[in-house]
């Protein structure tokens, strides 16, 4: 068991965690998938406006890769197939009707013992779980044809308001070492599971895995992150990596042999006022979630956490690898004089505000960008929220001028945009650094 | 309070269509001055830090006002006026005109190349434009400011694009612009006391020009160690009170918005290589050679350049390592300069301009090392 104390990294002091407490959506009325979660992915439609399914009916497939299979969560009706620019297929919604579920074929332990790699492969494919499986670098779907070095599994809760993946997993151990057992049929690699002392005493007794303990600020719980400290990449070499909750989701089909029915989220963010864990449908529509009234253009709702999530509306739905819905304020308007305020509850990494005072004072900032943007500045603070061996303002100057081998010198293949996401949240220029690294990221994939 | 964020509103629409528009950068910066910008965040984070640049920058002038305060009031001390309040008003007299003309001068460049480059004035000469009157001396002819801050601005910031992208730190290209140009007005012993015709040697060249022990010359001239930490010594308006910069540099380093690396490895830098220069000068006959180490501390601008200069971010060294390589080359470079240059008793404008030159240079060998130590693992 590697242990790892992370000093550098910065936890935002935010009110709206979830109470631990899980309880049923009172409704599900619709659900979404979305091809737009996926980086890069050129869907292939199997179903049109109209047609019935069943719970793991296929909706559509990877059109360069008809083998990946994107499956329905919930049986119903599909009422419309959204589109956003030059007709990329953004999500398909679909209405829910009665259950029904498609059968899959059920696997015990000791059957999936005995799997080859290719079976293996099979069984995830013919699941519609393998996009849950993504890839280093470019954070996309894994690539069939190439071998991760390892598998990466992160049970480290550091992001803002985070759900706690032991609640996630409340009573799906069974399932989670199932899937667990699967994934090393895919690797001649190890698995990385991390875990906090948080969630240790989950994990501690699952089989097939190498443990590693991280504790720090966030983004201890990153990918990248602990990528970086446990086996770091060189270019040409890849990873693969998963959440634990997709994990015990794979273990659900092969044991049931059905495709699972539900999962649970959690709801935070200071505007709401039932701030709990929920079951519900994957993919639910987010005013089914939430008993709390929501009006978008006063809050912001986010699938994910505020750092790295996705901006959507109450009529909108949670993304496929996001377990939490945070809803925050908007930006109320413009501030007098709001660069000389003394900041009792202002959000702030630096000592600059009096609310430095009250380090333990949790806050409910809105979504003001706090400023204009302005050239870099570099105050060495950057270099405090990157747990790496990293220069993020080089890398990110590299990326402006496109500079592909000195971005790839300097990092690149090692992050993705939410690991430089506290950048950009202390940046005192307002620097993108997160668009910046997209950016760069897309350049590599281009240049391949 | 309504009416005026509405009207600034109104403004910023109608002044950009109109025959006015290069005033735009003025008011835009004026605008958000007055309210914030009030724009949200598209894409994650969601939420941002409550700093800005008008923040940051702000702390940086906060600190500067001890400085202010008692070098002004020994701009009035030094010229004979009687009475704290009455002493104090005098040197502020004096330094007032020069501040409102560096303001007026410099920001009617940085409206013209906002203009030109579409952006708001930003907030990095609000610094320099108090910066740069603490450097000079109390007597420097109005004209000669205008002339030098117009240097500074256009030559030394705007021609790389502004606020950011500049090399050389722009109050101190200015100040070198006047050194150069104009010795007679910032050099020499009769331009450190508001009097006309009034000769005060600064104790930097009082040490220079010693024939014995430059202690004895220093205190034989009136300027004894506490003096010269307090600040009632001649010289540039707000370099003199190493007091007074010491509080500013806690409230930078309290804050966090100036690098304490930077000013540690100066004052390492300096105080190493004065500690040399005085072990192999202790058999000199006299001059800066003679002179402890701890003294060059409290003289001159080099306080002043440690902790408001060499520090500036944007042109010092970007990465850790190489703040430390920086501060200490400073540091360095100002003792030998103020040693064995003769020319130059005060070194340490150059010593910082030099450290700028150089911190590109020295950050590309950090980077280097970085990019090293990546290709390196796992072999």
């Amino acid at each position: 068991m590697g242990v790892y104390k992370l000093k550098k990294g910065y936890d935002i002091p935010l009110q709206g965690s979830a109470e631990r407490r899980v309880e049923k959506a009172p409704q599900t009325t619709s659900v979404a998938v979305q091809p737009i979660d996926f980086r890069g992915l050129r869907p292939g439609m199997k179903v049109e406006p109209g047609d019935s399914v069943k719970r793991g009916s296929i909706l559509f497939v990877d059109k360069q890769r008809p083998e990946i299979l994107f499956r329905s969560p919930a049986a119903g009706k599909v009422r419309e197939v959204i589109r956003g620019e030059r007709r990329a297929i953004q999500r398909i919604i679909i209405d829910v009707g009665p259950d029904s579920s498609e059968k899959f074929e059920s696997y015990t332990s000791s059957q999936i013992d005995s799997f080859t790699n290719e079976k293996a492969k099979s069984v995830l494919l013919n699941s519609g779980f393998w996009p849950a499986l993504r890839q280093r670098p470019f954070s996309k779907i894994a690539d069939l044809d190439k071998s991760p070095k390892a598998i990466f599994i992160s049970a480290v809760d550091s992001a803002p308001l985070q759900a706690e993946t032991s609640m996630l997993l409340e009573g799906h151990k069974k399932e989670f070492q199932l899937g667990i057992k699967l994934l090393s049929k895919l690797t001649e690699g190890k698995i990385n599971l991390s875990v906090s002392s948080s969630t240790e005493a989950f994990f501690k007794d699952i089989e097939g895995v190498e443990l590693h303990h991280f504790s720090g600020p966030h983004p201890a719980g990153n990918i990248g992150v602990q990528v970086h400290h446990v086996d770091r990449l060189i270019a040409g070499e890849i990873i693969w990596y998963i959440s634990p909750r997709h994990v015990a989701q794979i273990g659900t089909v092969l044991s049931r042999g059905e495709y699972p029915g539900s999962k649970t989220y959690a709801l935070t963010g200071s505007e709401l006022i039932n701030r709990h864990y929920v079951t519900a449908v994957e993919g639910a529509l987010v005013r089914d979630l939430v008993s709390t009234p929501i009006s978008t253009p006063k809050q912001r709702v986010i699938s994910g956490n505020v750092l790295s999530g996705r901006k959507i509306l109450a009529s909108g739905y949670v993304g496929f690898y996001d377990d939490m819905i945070t809803v925050i304020p908007e930006l109320t308007g413009r501030r007098f004089m709001g660069w000389l305020q003394l900041g009792f509850n202002a959000s702030s990494f630096w000592r600059l505000f009096f609310s430095k005072l009250t380090p333990k004072k949790k806050l409910a900032p809105n979504t003001d960008m706090n400023g204009e943007e302005r050239a870099f500045v570099s105050t060495g603070e950057y270099e405090k929220v990157v747990p790496m061996d990293l220069l993020p303002v080089h890398l990110c100057k590299a990326i402006l001028v496109e500079d592909v081998e000195l971005m790839e010198k300097l990092g690149i293949y090692e992050v993705a945009p939410e690991d430089l996401a506290l950048c950009s949240y202390i940046c005192p220029s307002k620097i993108e650094f997160g668009s910046i690294i997209e950016k760069g990221v897309l350049l590599m994939e281009k240049e391949g | 309070m309504k009416f005026l964020e509405r009207f600034l509103n109104n403004m910023d629409v109608k002044l950009k269509q109109s025959p006015f528009k290069i005033f735009h950068p003025m008011f835009g910066a004026l605008n958000t001055m007055l309210f914030t910008p009030g724009h949200g965040t598209t894409t994650g984070p969601h939420i941002r830090d409550s700093i800005d640049m008008k923040r940051f920058m702000g702390i940086v002038i906060f600190a500067l006002i001890p400085s202010i305060f008692v070098g002004s009031y020994n701009v009035g001390a030094m010229a004979g006026v009687e009475g704290l309040f009455a002493a104090f008003m005098f040197g502020f007299l004096k330094l007032l005109p020069i501040i409102v003309v560096t303001y007026a001068v410099g920001l009617g460049w940085e409206m013209i190349f906002g203009h030109i480059n579409g952006h708001d004035i930003h907030e990095g000469f609000l610094v320099t434009g108090i910066l740069l009157p603490l450097t000079l001396p109390p007597t420097i002819p109005l004209w000669q400011v205008a002339v030098a801050v117009s240097f500074g601005t256009v030559i030394g910031k705007e021609v790389f694009g502004g606020t950011g992208m500049n090399l050389l730190n722009p109050a101190l290209t200015a100040r070198a612009f006047l050194f150069f140009t104009y010795p007679g007005n910032i050099s020499g012993d009769s331009v450190w006391v508001a009097i006309d015709g009034f000769s005060g040697a600064t104790p930097l060249a009082a040490a220079a020009a010693s024939t014995g022990s430059a202690v004895d010359a220093l205190n034989s001239a009136g300027f004894s160690l506490d003096k010269m930490f307090f600040g009632f010594i001649p010289g540039s308006i707000g370099e003199t009170s190493t007091i007074a910069i010491l509080i500013g540099a806690a409230i930078l380093l309290i804050t966090g918005v100036g690098s304490w690396r930077i000013m540690l490895a100066t004052l390492i830098g300096a105080y190493g290589m004065a500690l040399v220069v005085q072990f192999f000068g202790a058999d000199a006959a006299g001059g800066m050679r003679t002179l402890p180490a701890h003294y060059h501390l409290v003289m001159g601008g080099f306080m002043f350049g440690t902790v408001f200069m060499a520090t500036d971010p944007v042109s010092a060294a970007g990465t850790n390592i190489g703040k430390w390589i920086y501060g200490i080359l400073i540091g360095v470079m100002v003792i030998l300069i103020r040693v064995f240059n003769p020319a130059y008793p005060e070194g340490m404008m150059l010593a910082i301009l030099f450290g700028n030159v150089f911190s590109p240079l020295i950050d590309h060998f950090v980077v280097q090392a970085n990019i090293k130590r990546r290709l390196n693992y796992g072999k």
